[in-house]
């Protein structure tokens, strides 16, 4: 009986310690998002951090969407010649990537190239003291470092996903047309009437708003409020790469089911 | 001055509203510190410096640019006139010479000179030290004691020193508090601590190893039943 309480006792307690660390996560949120902008100050700070966190993301999303969609493409063409319909490759790429695909593994290259490199620079710069220090010169930490990475995450997430999109229905196209000789119009013109700009291209990039506000704000918040130790600042990263790849795939069935909808 | 983990640096961040106490309060120049706003905190926090055992130099920026940098942030001043004031902060502790450096670059006497320097870009009221003296050598040390007895006396300013290196911290303080476990245990001038009657100020000052701080952590067995040779 009595480990039966003290059971019940941890399981509240860290249910509310759970709840506590979601409501400092908001409003650090709040505070890194709702700053009143100071534009002309703000904006080298967001252009050096969309080039640390976007440009130099651009390789590794290149080449995996490139190879992605060749697998798609190859997959797709041995499915549908059982069926004889090798002419719908276009359609099966577009609407994989645009949909799903391109979102998806863009957020998860994301959190991998991008967040944990956020996460681990901000718990150096706590473990540093070099926070406290901008603390002491009576500067925000939060305005000066959090929020231009923050906002570059949210803005590169949308375009890497674009970039993503294209080049991965690009290697279908290697694939389909150029290398098992599907007819280029037929995978073209298919893609095209498949397609739908509102439905299926924005929705791709809502996701992928959703999915860059998410990743960044979990990277931050984990790499500010890092145990500034060695030991600490490696469990912050994987914290960073684990929760944002599951609350990616979470949000993404979500998004998904609101989205379904206008399919 | 305190033995290691006797609460110094937290008294520090106290002082500095880094750390929020869970009781009592902390004023300086006559405000209550933790009762501020962020705004009026940051206002106040422009006539206080501090600087930090490790120098926490930002490491993207140059020498130079870590000087500037209070000075970009809080000010309108042109280009040029930014350029003048941190050279000539720079060549107040020597390091004028360094200013296309990395922090990278820099010794660890070399980086508490440039992050002193940064500190005092904007004629501080009150200057807190954190360690200033910790795990440099002699050569370092003394130029360390000078600049900061020199700086506080041509600014004017007061200034907090938290150490355990009694003779450094003795050779420049006016007065001294002694704390261990959190609790003042001595005061006054440095003559007046160096000769304190107090058994935990005397080992303290004379570097004792045993005493009422114990060389043995305290253990909850015996050292024989840790050996596993005696059953109780």
């Amino acid at each position: 009986m009595f480990k039966l309480i003290q059971l019940i006792e941890n399981f509240g307690q860290k249910g509310l310690a759970f709840c506590e660390r979601v409501g400092i996560a908001g409003i650090f949120l709040t505070r890194t998002a709702l700053r009143r902008p100071r534009f002309l100050r703000f904006l080298p700070l967001l252009i050096e951090q969309l080039y640390f966190i976007g440009v130099l993301s651009l390789v590794i999303v290149v080449v995996s969407s490139l190879f992605i969609g060749m697998v798609l493409g190859l997959q797709g063409y041995n499915i549908l010649q059982k069926f004889g319909t090798v002419a719908q490759l276009g359609q099966l790429v577009a609407l994989s990537v645009v949909r799903e695909l391109g979102p998806v593994i863009t957020g998860l290259l994301f959190a991998g190239r991008a967040g944990s490199a956020l996460t681990a620079e901000i718990g150096l710069m706590q473990a540093t003291e070099q926070i406290a220090s901008m603390e002491m010169m009576a500067v925000d930490p939060l305005w000066k470092i959090i929020a231009p990475r923050f906002w570059a995450g949210v803005i590169s997430m949308p375009v890497l996903t674009a970039v993503f999109d294209a080049i991965a229905i690009f290697g279908g196209y290697l694939v389909g047309v150029e290398w098992l000789g599907i007819d280029a119009g037929q995978f073209w013109s298919n893609m095209q009437a498949a397609v739908d700009f509102r439905v299926d291209v924005i929705n791709g990039l809502i996701k992928s708003v959703v999915f860059g506000c998410i990743v960044t704000w979990i990277a931050v918040y984990q790499g500010y409020y890092t145990v500034p130790t060695a030991s600490g600042i490696s469990r912050a990263t994987t914290r960073t790469v684990v929760y944002s790849s599951l609350a990616i795939l979470g949000l993404d069935f979500i998004l998904t089911a609101f989205m379904v909808g206008g399919w | 001055m305190g033995p290691s983990g006797s609460g110094k640096t937290t008294l520090l961040r106290l002082i500095s509203a880094q750390l929020r106490p869970e009781s009592g309060k902390v004023f300086v120049n006559d405000i209550d510190i933790h009762a501020l706003q962020t705004k009026e905190l940051y206002q106040l926090r422009r006539s206080m410096g501090m600087l930090f055992q490790s120098g926490a130099l930002f490491t993207n920026l140059s020498v130079f640019e870590n000087v500037a940098f209070p000075l970009r942030e809080h000010t309108q001043l042109p280009e040029e006139m930014i350029h003048d004031l941190v050279l000539m902060q720079l060549e107040t502790v020597g390091l004028r010479g360094a200013h296309g450096l990395m922090p990278s670059e820099l010794s660890g006497g070399m980086s508490r000179r440039v992050a002193l320097a940064r500190a005092l870009v904007f004629n501080p009221q009150l200057m807190m030290y954190d360690e200033p003296f910790t795990g440099q050598d002699p050569i370092t040390m003394g130029v360390l004691v000078k600049l900061i007895k020199h700086l506080n006396d041509i600014l004017g300013l007061t200034s907090i020193i938290v150490s355990h290196d009694v003779a450094e911290t003795a050779s420049i303080a006016d007065y001294i508090y002694v704390i261990a476990a959190g609790k003042i245990i001595g005061e006054g001038t440095p003559q007046q601590v160096l000769h304190n009657e107090s058994p935990i100020v005397r080992q303290f000052i004379q570097g004792l190893p045993d005493g009422i701080v114990p060389f043995h952590y305290p253990a909850i067995h015996k050292y024989i039943q840790d050996l596993g040779l005696c059953s109780n």
